[in-house]
């Protein structure tokens, strides 16, 4: 049972989020994108043994949307990378 | 036997409360402060238990959770399997009997199993019983290797419980350190937890014969426990382990005995800002042949037998050691009159103060027991040099063994923290933390009782940041080993793990067959399995497997350490989550209503329970179903449609976020006035349907599916915090504001106007798919015109405070027009008959809108909706599409949901699948809908559900509305 | 003994769920609101009424159900600007007030939120969870206030008679 920092609540209890995966690069346009590009966004989902950038939902909480990186190895949250977004 | 066994003083045991017990349907006697084993002991009772796959004779092994011999099942009040005698605190009337024996504990029939016990090596049964299947051979060789069956009732009084619980540190163990510790931590103010599993604290001290600052040690554990308690800042638990320590600092802690007379177990789940474990450290036993016989124990435990409980496991013992802490053991047995006829001593130098504490018994320097005599009770041991030849036999009913001292680093390692191969102490140690977690006293090696104590103030002192106090002083032996992992020159069966049956052999055996890792070992071998988790005889498998390949002990490493550290029961983890509660349940107000009418209650989705339908005295199922649908059908009813998820949007941007959600045009919608839509996700599939109305300018109210409504909440505001922060959209759940009341049929209005309402009910005035907010029976409400079921339907919404009130009046005013509560099952034949979608059925995460024949909901206009590209490329694709039809078994019967359609019935790959099939009280037959590939120009065909078993039924293929395909009606 | 506690569901309360930057809603309402607490998930309490911050620019407003109408024609729902929204949830909430010398140890079966003294202010009142539900919590006199979405009212109903018996 993770603790998870929310940027209104202070740290709580991973039971109170619903995750929401691991962040996506942004949209691309869908008017414009190729077939293969749009393709690959909808299906291709970062899952890095490592710090990996993911969104969670404070659903019991105060409804955040927020972003922490976490470790998958240790669960341990951690700082960006520096190549991190 | 008699109990001859019991010193006349001595002892934590009170001698003035007899207590009594059975084991094995005999009756004795013990006292308040022993143990289920101690009581054995006292008794004289030495053959306990049989051996889990030899079914050889086995006898109390341990003093405390390292048990690895005797299990029991307590019976009666207390059912429970499969505990370690060792850890059962005796009470009046206690009934246990030995786990692994058939017909009793004496004369085993599994017993033949030694003589064939050449063929039963490890692996056996994954080698022989593999043809046909295991599962063939599982059940009767599950109950040859018997453990207690799980107890068939709960207990009678009393339930678990889980609490959350934090603390700034935790401390698991009150031995000398965890005491130090926790004392250090609560004198700086902080929050402390301390934990320990035994009935009281002090831990060794409990067993042992020390002092501290010149006082028997026990005072100051006494004084220490007395601080604590009288700290507000200190939670002190008793006969509560600390089980789990998983990631965040975030462990379990299970008390067994809590305070509160209502629990029978409570489970802590606990933060730590820092946890210290200073749990102690656990003897290893020696390994030599036939070293399971009763009256083979580890020295710690007689210490504690003799010191803690007053009773003396044998009468004539002989010590066996590779280090000096048994020395102290002698030393004890014999103050207690016991006969100590030698200390067999594997080093060739012995410790001039150890030597100095014995004085008068014989040490056998340099000198190893190769063997352990006697049947069912140890009789003698052989005694030979480490170099061989001659064995001496010394006749002795006990033997005490100490292979040195592994720390307790389970939950260090549970932690993810690292271990180290420490040579001077021939054991792991922790090594470096991998969260905010230290180790103190013996569980970091600290085996001396100054050096304990003082680690733990010093671990307490790191966190508070002040100085560590001053330890006070406590003579002890110093501590040295010399590693012995096994006797190689050894006569019969030598154990290495007692409880799984696993030898020296086994484990030789898996070597040859390639099993060197010693994690695979552990599997191939069950060497450090079963209840006590190889607590004892661990790190001899490993030192046996180092000493095989010719590694060092740090290149073999440990398994895995994993929670639990002990057993925990089931109860304690399910807590109070039991009978209704066992999952959660949410009611509309009308719930009580419901049940009083004899409503046949469901789950639908999202935890709601609602009606199925309202039996009437005779009526199964299907007649109650019919009769509702009539009422729909051909005059009026009413349900409950409050569990629905409801939305109010706010904000300038409304408009152009729904446009974005739902694949058709929302921003177009004139205030009082709805549209039907679908949501898609952003790879095409249909995630929701809902109706949207628009209040005003800026205000919108959405309705979604009763399941999705946690989902596409979370959905929406994912998109506005995330992917358009900038837009002006708020969203507040108002699920709960609306109950209402849904009078559908053909005659509605009529009930409408019986209610009493303000608002214009004529069509031209008030229609399809528009709301009004008026009062309808005199309560303030919003009547929408929707329809689910293909009816004229009047949609009264009122704030739940008042639904009760308006159900009762809604019957009252229904009444001459016959109306009846409608359930889910009605519900369910009247969508079906008119072709309406249903999330699980014909929306099944495959279709799209297309497919489902509502190709007009997919926006041409909008440049861009969530799921508008993934359609259209996928729709490119010359893969046919499963289609929405309706279906008419011909000849006229039920189909199940979810039977597949085959070309021509045939053997083949499906075509398809029936969603659902209902009997229609307007046609009077069976209808269904199906999903079929190309279905949308086989209209009028026939196609073929292929059942189980092969059997055909023929369908004609027809549109998927079966019922007003105009909507005449539900415009009405 | 089971824990010494009293539980109690409480009767509607009037509710009022406020977004919308702080400025405008205090342009809008501020004469009807107390003053807005500074620090999140805390309450400030004027007039009967209580405001409670419980999440970046939301409010929750609690009075009595018998002061509704009179909010409801303060607040003006209907009539207030887009860039703020105001919207009736008094139905929404299942109340129940938990008291007595074990509360805290009652409230520690449901709620994973740490409640000691030194972490959860006298003005504390949060969002969190309880019997596995979302819910909110707030001190009261003596103890406790735990809402929870209104349809789960007689589970909680359920579970607070298990805790405590």
């Amino acid at each position: 049972m993770m603790q998870i920092p929310c940027p209104f609540c202070g740290p709580r209890n991973e039971s109170e989020f619903s995750f929401g995966g691991p962040v996506k690069p942004p949209r691309p346009d869908p008017l414009t994108v190729s077939d293969e590009d749009w393709t690959a966004w909808l299906t291709q989902v970062p899952n890095p043994l490592g710090p990996v950038q993911e969104q969670w939902w404070h659903v019991r909480g105060c409804g955040t949307w927020l972003s922490i990186w976490r470790d998958t190895r240790t669960h341990e949250i951690v700082e960006a990378p520096d190549d991190g977004r | 036997m008699t109990a001859g066994n019991r010193l006349a003083t001595g002892g934590r045991i009170d001698r003035s409360r007899p207590l009594n017990f059975t084991f094995n349907g005999k009756p004795y006697t013990g006292f308040q402060g022993d143990t289920l084993a101690s009581a054995l002991l006292a008794n004289g009772v030495r053959l306990t238990a049989r051996s889990f796959k030899y079914h050889r004779p086995r006898g109390i092994v341990g003093a405390g959770v390292e048990e690895p011999a005797t299990l029991v099942e307590l019976m009666g009040a207390d059912a429970s399997g499969n505990r370690p005698a060792t850890t059962v605190p005796l009470t009046e009337g206690l009934a246990a009997k030995a786990v692994n024996c058939w017909p009793s504990l004496e004369f085993d029939v599994g017993a033949v199993n030694q003589l064939a016990s050449r063929f039963i090596p490890a692996g056996f049964y994954y080698k022989t019983f593999k043809w046909p299947n295991w599962h063939l051979y599982e059940r009767p060789i599950r109950k040859a290797a018997g453990l207690a069956a799980a107890p068939s009732e709960p207990p009678a009084t009393g339930h678990y419980e889980t609490r959350y619980g934090h603390c700034d540190v935790l401390i698991a163990g009150a031995g000398p350190a965890g005491l130090m510790a926790a004392l250090t931590a609560a004198r700086a103010g902080l929050r402390v937890m301390i934990a320990d599993e035994g009935c009281e604290a002090g831990g060794s001290l409990l067993s042992r014969r020390l002092t501290i600052g010149g006082a028997d040690a026990m005072n100051w554990v006494a004084q220490a426990v007395a601080e604590l308690a009288a700290l507000p800042n200190v939670t002190h638990l008793q006969n509560a382990t600390v089980w789990g320590y998983r990631e965040h600092n975030y462990l379990m802690v299970t008390e067994r005995a809590p305070a509160n007379p209502s629990l029978l177990e409570r489970t802590w789940r606990m933060r730590a800002g820092h946890v210290i474990t200073a749990t102690g450290a656990i003897e290893r036993g020696l390994v030599f042949g036939n070293n399971d016989r009763p009256g083979v124990m580890l020295a710690s435990a007689v210490q504690t037998y003799v010191n803690r409980y007053g009773v003396t496991p044998g009468k004539r013992a002989v010590i066996f050691t590779n280090n000096t802490s048994a020395y102290a053991v002698a030393a004890n047995l014999a103050a207690a009159g016991v006969e100590v006829r030698a200390i067999v001593d594997s080093r060739d130098s012995v410790p001039d103060d150890a030597r100095a504490m014995v004085p008068g018994i014989e040490i056998m320097a340099g000198k190893l027991v190769t063997e352990a005599q006697g049947a069912r009770q140890l009789r003698g041991v052989a005694v030979a040099a480490k170099t061989g030849g001659s064995a001496r036999i010394i006749s002795c009913d006990l033997l005490a063994m100490s292979g040195g001292w592994n720390p307790t680093v389970h939950l260090w390692s549970q932690s993810r923290s690292t271990l180290r191969y420490d040579e001077p102490l021939a054991t792991f140690l922790p090594d470096t933390p991998a969260q905010a977690v230290s180790a103190a006293g013996a569980a970091n090696g600290a085996l001396t009782l100054q050096d304990a104590l003082r680690s733990g103030a010093e671990a307490a002192a790191q966190i508070t940041g002040a100085q560590s106090p001053e330890i006070p002083d406590a003579p002890d032996l110093l501590y040295d080993i010399e590693p012995l992992w096994r006797v190689e020159t050894t006569k019969g069966r030598a154990f290495l793990d007692l409880q799984n049956d696993v030898t020296v052999d086994d484990i030789h055996l898996a070597l040859r067959e390639g099993y060197s890792n010693v994690e695979h070992v552990k599997r191939y071998t069950t060497g450090g399995m079963g209840f006590d988790q190889g607590k004892t005889g661990n790190i001899n498998i490993i030192g046996t497997v180092a000493l095989a390949q010719g590694l060092a002990m740090e290149q073999v490493g440990t398994t895995t350490f994993r929670a639990p550290y002990t057993p925990v029961s089931f109860g304690a983890i399910g807590g109070l989550r039991e009978e209704t509660v066992a999952l959660p349940y949410r009611h509309t107000p009308i719930t009580d209503w419901n049940l009083a009418q004899g409503a046949f209650m469901y789950e639908a989705g999202a935890r709601w329970r609602r009606p199925g339908y309202f039996p009437r005295a005779g009526e199964g199922l299907q007649e109650a179903t019919n009769r509702e649908c009539r009422a729909v059908r051909f005059g009026v009813g009413v349900y409950d449609g409050s569990p629905l998820g409801t939305f109010e949007l706010k904000g300038r941007d409304v408009g152009r976020f729904l446009d974005y959600l739902y694949s058709n045009v929302m921003s177009s919608l004139k205030p009082g006035h709805g549209r039907y839509g679908l949501m898609l996700s952003d790879d095409g599939l249909i995630m929701d349907d809902g109706v949207c109305f628009r209040l005003d300018e800026h205000r919108w109210i959405i309705s979604t599916s009763t399941g999705h409504a946690d989902a596409i909440n979370g959905y929406m505001e994912e998109m506005l915090q995330t992917r358009f922060p900038g837009w002006n959209v708020f969203i507040t759940t108002v699920t709960s504001q609306w109950n209402n009341a849904t009078i559908c049929g053909p005659k509605a209005r009529e009930v409408m106007a019986a209610l009493g309402t303000d608002i214009d009910l004529s069509p031209e005035s008030f229609p399809f798919m528009s709301y009004r907010d008026g009062t309808v029976a005199g309560l303030p409400a919003r009547v929408v015109r929707v329809s689910f079921t293909g009816e004229l339907s009047f949609e009264v919404n009122v704030a739940p405070r008042h639904m009760r009130d308006l159900w009762a009046k809604v019957m009252e005013a229904g009444q001459p027009f016959g109306i009846l509560p409608v359930g889910s099952e009605a519900s369910h034949v009247l969508r079906v008959e008119k072709g309406f979608l249903s999330l699980g059925h014909e929306v099944d995460g495959t279709v799209d809108a297309y497919d489902l024949g509502m190709g007009w909901a997919m926006s041409k206009k909008k440049p861009d909706y969530l799921g508008k590209r993934a359609v259209q490329i996928r729709r490119e694709g010359a893969a046919p599409r499963r289609e929405l039809v309706g279906v008419i078994p011909e000849p006229d019967r039920q189909i199940p949901e979810g039977a597949p359609l085959t070309p021509g019935g045939r053997k083949e790959r499906t075509e398809g699948f029936v969603t659902a099939c209902v009997w229609s009280v307007v046609h009077e037959k069976w209808v269904g809908l199906a999903l079929l590939e190309d279905g949308h120009a086989r209209h009028g065909e026939t196609a073929h559900v292929r059942l189980k078993g092969g059997e055909v039924i023929p369908v004609r293929v027809t549109a998927p509305c079966h019922y007003d395909p105009d909507g005449e009606k539900l415009r009405s | 003994m089971p824990y010494d506690v009293t539980f109690d569901r409480l009767e509607t309360q009037a509710l009022y769920d406020l977004k919308g930057p702080c400025a405008a809603l205090l342009a809008w309402a501020g004469d009807a609101l107390p003053p807005f607490p500074d620090q999140p998930n805390t309450k400030t309490e004027a007039g009967g009424a209580t405001l409670m911050f419980i999440g970046p620019d939301h409010w929750l407003l609690r009075a009595d159900l018998t002061r509704e109408d009179a909010l409801d024609a303060a607040l003006r729902p209907a009539e207030a600007p887009p860039e703020i929204s105001l919207v009736r949830v008094s139905d929404t909430l299942a109340w129940f007030r938990i008291t007595g010398p074990d509360a805290a140890e009652v409230m520690a079966v449901a709620c994973p939120l740490d409640l000691h003294a030194s972490r959860f202010s006298p003005d504390g009142a949060s969002f969190t969870e309880a019997f596995g539900l979302r819910a909110f919590v707030t001190r009261c006199a003596g103890g406790f206030d735990l809402a929870v979405e209104q349809s789960f009212g007689p589970m909680v109903q359920d579970y607070l008679t298990r805790v405590t018996s």
